[in-house]
């Protein structure tokens, strides 16, 4: 017997897990798009205005960072700290992982 | 020379001769990637290396800069050198650049994303 109940059980929460972060994702994907992209682009890879950021592959930590700073007001920018104060630090942290996962920015060396 | 300011055409350099003067130097004030990638050497100790985490004031990983918008990585940089944008290491870095310089290495770090 190669498959033990056990594996059974393991295999199934984590494809229950696995359908629930789908879910989660295409949630933050649609706040993502109707929120920022009208500025940043879609998946933040094409910015509308020049002086805009991608975000597209952006590291997680720094979109963290970021929005965080213009949300206490320690990286100044009238747009982009109206955009953040209504942010929670949940909506932080989901956006930031929307951006930096997907596939844009690179490092240059 | 001499034969162009003793001529009828004279007036014609005067009016003309300055505009070309300025769009030379419009031309050449463009940013030029191959200048920036010498002048981003005192970047790529911290953005050219995968995953690089400052450590002051707060920890977190250093912005990614390769296929980033041209403009606004030269917008960032000119913030930085004014101090309208705060961090203590890139005021630092940016201090010492020139406007040319800075459009070089946004013209630099606009390259090498991925589409």
């Amino acid at each position: 017997m190669i498959f033990s109940r056990h594996m059974i059980v393991a295999v199934a929460a984590s494809l229950a897990c696995t359908v629930s972060l789908a879910q989660v994702d295409e949630g933050i994907r649609k706040k993502a798009e109707e929120t920022c992209g009208s500025c940043h682009g879609p998946g933040g890879a094409k910015p509308a205005m020049p002086e805009t950021p991608k975000l597209a592959g952006q590291q997680y930590e720094y979109l963290i960072h970021s929005l965080k700073a213009f949300r206490d007001g320690t990286r100044e920018s009238p747009l982009m700290g109206a955009m953040a104060k209504p942010l929670s630090d949940a909506d932080i942290i989901s956006l930031s992982r929307y951006y930096s996962s997907q596939s844009g920015l690179r490092t240059r060396y | 020379m001499n034969w162009l300011a003793h001529s009828r055409w004279r007036p014609i350099l005067y009016a003309f001769g300055p505009i070309a003067i300025a769009c030379s130097i419009g031309v050449a004030a463009e940013g030029d990637a191959n200048a920036g990638k010498v002048k981003t050497r005192m970047c790529a100790g911290c953005h050219g290396i995968s995953d690089y985490r400052v450590a002051y004031p707060e920890v977190y990983a250093v912005p990614r800069l390769g296929g980033q918008d041209e403009s606004y990585i030269a917008k960032a940089l000119r913030d930085y050198r004014s101090g309208a944008r705060k961090h203590l290491s890139m005021q630092g870095m940016a201090a010492s650049l020139t406007d040319q310089d800075i459009k070089d290495i946004a013209a630099y770090y606009a390259q090498g994303g991925t589409k």
